[in-house]
């Protein structure tokens, strides 16, 4: 049976917690603004795609903080790179809105730039409310970001990650022994791969010279040595110029590497088999992206880390184009989440955190020139002595200072011109022919190839 | 008049029966194979998303074909492949029945041995002999250095390269005619062969004129199921020689594979597809066609 007075007690208490509730309500309300600033994607899930990287797994151990600060999740999906780039070109091509920002792959960035599948990066960072000036895009290396450019100039991706093309030597040591200094022109290459190939190595001959069965990658540096290109005049005048005398000259020095200095079986070789050759002391010579070659130097399974060197790739007589690429980061043109995609990929490319990464994990092929040329970078990628750091940022801006050489890659078309080249080059070296006529096969190949894809050649 | 009504009854009950089971065929075969034959009729391509519903021109994909020498090579070499790995797998696979067939106790559980390959997962069966193939740590080419002479890298030699396709796919699939063989052996009257000796015959004679008769539908079965099965070949090629050296070992369906997957060109891809199915069918249709005859004849 209730009393009076416990009736008035919950009254009491009724009145009291109404009165707390008010005042809550009334400083919940007045803090909102406060809370939508600090966390404006609350409870937003980010979409992205890219391939499987070491940076990406780097990345990964770093989103919580940004997902913290931003109190939206990120679902980033890593495939293996084919896979991805299949994936990509269907969902962009498709005008899918699956991703709110993806990798830009550097040999599918040109294709996807001029077919208007990606948003324009430069209303982002040309708004102070979205990007602080602080951000600076002009800091990233130019030669990195011109994939990303359109023939405007507008920015439809930035890079997260370059790759410079470097000669690596795993044996020194023989190089000494038979009195040849490291090459810096073509000629030197063939000699020095001469000297070193069939020398002992300890456990058994060493070869003068390794390479993957990517020739479309490894052979334009020397056709460009040599004076020539893939292309007339890439991006603007794609007729094939594969049987022009510089293309002919290069192949024949290429394949000539490849038949005469190369393991056996190198036609097969993969990127990873090279590399094993060449950290195993096995061949001499591997020219490649900087962390294939320098993972001599810092590979635990490296048995040529003091006779390892890496240096520039040697110079052609008309110049020297040694490779350079890089792969971006964008939003694709229909994403649902543009601006949260733009949160993301600021904070993942921002000044701060790539000079964290570098710190924090030793990770070199970021794209900011301000870190490149940080102490911090230095000290980190300066190895036995050789500034590794520098090598990579005189490759990367090389196509930036002269010329955009590497354009040729950039073309929509070019996957069916490198095909091409990669059976040109196998003819060559597998002796099915000499260089002039797999060249000559090569360009009837390919034109017939981009007039069936409609590119007017 | 109830005879009549009944047989009625029973036609509309089994087509109620197979009707799902049609439905689901026709909504996992035959829609793709409609796309695959309407995506033939356009130049699409990936990036080109209006491309692929373009048919202002529906044929020139068939019409390109005749003049890409890529994919003319490439049904050259698949003919080549098949024809070799058919044989090779019909001979090997026989020889092998006869033997486990006539050997006794112990030996015939060889038979478990040899199926092994058979039901390996194709991308296994490619990387054992990708392994076995790679001059720098295959122990055949390492005993062969140990010797003192030195083996052609197959998979990258001009003259080796389809072999070594060869040999791998042989390894794989020998085992199926192997089994069907040995079963069609182990069905044999023993009389037939008995009075066949008694008479005089040698074991040439009584292979000649009683075994070979008696296994040859099954050897045909056989050739004509390998035979279709050998244009499927692409595991192989793909992880032992990405079709080279140039387009040595590049099969039909591998190069249907790079103009879809790394040129983006779906139409022209889809166009020589069509080809191939068209062939594929054909062939099942011999297949079917000869196999119901030999039922008549039995």
């Amino acid at each position: 049976m209730r009393t009076p007075g416990s009736v008035d007690l919950p009254r009491r208490r009724l009145l009291q917690a109404a009165a707390g509730s008010a005042a809550l309500a009334t400083g919940a309300t007045l803090s909102f603004p406060a809370i939508a600033q600090a966390k404006p994607f609350q409870g937003l899930k980010l979409r992205g795609a890219a391939y499987q990287h070491g940076f990406f797994t780097i990345l990964r151990k770093y989103i919580p903080e940004f997902e913290a600060q931003t109190g939206m999740t990120v679902d980033l999906q890593l495939s293996a790179f084919p896979v991805y780039n299949q994936q990509a070109d269907l969902e962009l091509s498709s005008g899918g809105s699956a991703w709110d920002f993806c990798n830009v792959t550097f040999i599918l960035a040109a294709r996807w730039v001029a077919a208007g599948l990606l948003a324009n990066l430069d209303d982002f960072t040309g708004d102070r409310k979205l990007t602080p000036a602080a951000w600076n895009p002009d800091d990233f290396v130019k030669g990195a970001q011109l994939p990303y450019l359109d023939k405007a100039g507008k920015t439809y991706g930035y890079a997260w990650e370059g790759g410079a093309m470097l000669m690596g030597m795993s044996r020194t040591d023989l190089m000494k022994k038979r009195g040849v200094e490291a090459p810096r022109t073509f000629d030197e290459l063939m000699k020095v791969a001469e000297a070193v190939h069939g020398q002992d190595g300890g456990a058994g001959p060493v070869s003068g010279f390794v390479s993957s069965n990517l020739h479309h990658w490894f052979l334009p540096p020397y056709v460009q040595g040599f004076g020539g290109d893939l292309f007339v005049d890439p991006p603007n005048n794609i007729t094939p110029a594969l049987d022009s005398a510089a293309a002919v000259q290069a192949t024949d020095f290429y394949a000539r590497l490849l038949s005469k200095y190369s393991p056996q079986g190198v036609l097969g070789y993969t990127e990873d088999q090279a590399k094993a050759a060449l950290i195993g002391g096995r061949s001499n010579i591997f020219i490649h992206s900087s962390s294939w070659v320098t993972s001599m130097l810092t590979s635990p399974d490296s048995k040529v880390k003091d006779t390892a060197r890496v240096m520039r790739m040697p110079a052609g007589p008309k110049g020297d184009f040694p490779a350079a690429n890089s792969q971006g980061l964008g939003i694709p043109k229909n994403a649902k989440n543009k601006e949260a995609a733009w949160e993301f990929i600021k904070w993942t490319l921002s000044p701060e955190l790539s000079a964290r990464i570098v710190k924090d994990t030793g990770h070199p092929s970021i794209c900011r020139r301000s870190v490149i040329e940080s102490a911090e970078y230095k000290r980190i990628n300066t190895i036995n002595g050789q500034d590794i750091g520098k090598l990579y940022l005189e490759v990367l801006e090389q196509p930036g200072k002269t010329r955009n050489y590497m354009a040729y890659r950039t073309v929509k078309e070019f996957p069916l011109v490198g095909d091409v080249v990669n059976k040109a080059v196998e003819r060559v070296v597998s002796g099915q022919g000499s260089a002039a006529e797999a060249m000559k096969t090569a360009q009837d190949a390919a034109l017939a190839s981009l007039r069936r894809s409609g590119a007017k050649v | 008049m109830a005879a009549a009504s009944y047989e009625r009854q029973r036609r509309r009950f089994t087509r109620a029966a197979i009707a799902p089971s049609l439905l689901f065929l026709l909504v996992v075969a035959g829609l793709p194979t409609v796309f695959l034959l309407v995506t033939s009729l356009t130049p699409g391509a990936l990036v080109n998303p209006g491309s692929l519903t373009d048919f202002a021109e529906p044929l020139r994909n068939y019409r390109l074909l005749g003049s890409d020498e890529r994919f003319v090579g490439s049904l050259w070499v698949q003919a080549r492949l098949s024809l070799y790995t058919v044989v090779l797998q019909v001979l090997l696979g026989t020889g092998l029945a006869l033997l486990v067939n006539s050997a006794e106790g112990r030996w015939q559980s060889l038979r478990n041995l040899f199926v092994i390959p058979m039901v390996l997962p194709p991308i296994v069966v490619a990387v054992i002999w990708k392994l076995i193939y790679t001059p720098d740590i295959s122990p055949i080419y390492g005993a062969a250095r140990a010797l003192g002479f030195a083996l052609p890298a197959m998979t990258t030699h001009v003259d080796f390269a389809l072999a070594a396709i060869v040999l791998a796919d042989t390894w794989e699939w020998a085992p199926f005619t192997f089994l069907m063989v040995l079963a069609a052996l182990q069905t044999l009257p023993a009389e037939y062969v008995e009075a066949a000796r008694m008479d005089g015959a040698d074991a040439w004679r009584v292979f000649g004129h009683i075994v070979l008769p008696y296994i040859a539908p099954v050897l045909l079965v056989c050739t004509l199921f390998r035979l279709i099965d050998s244009i499927k070949a692409f595991p192989l090629i793909f992880l032992l020689t990405g079709g080279g050296p140039g387009s040595v070992t590049e099969v039909t369906n591998y190069y249907a594979y790079l103009v879809a997957f790394n040129f983006g060109e779906l139409g022209y891809s889809s166009a020589i597809t069509v080809v191939l199915l068209t062939v594929t069918v054909l062939i099942s249709w011999a297949a079917m066609r000869v196999s119901r005859k030999q039922e008549t004849t039995e």
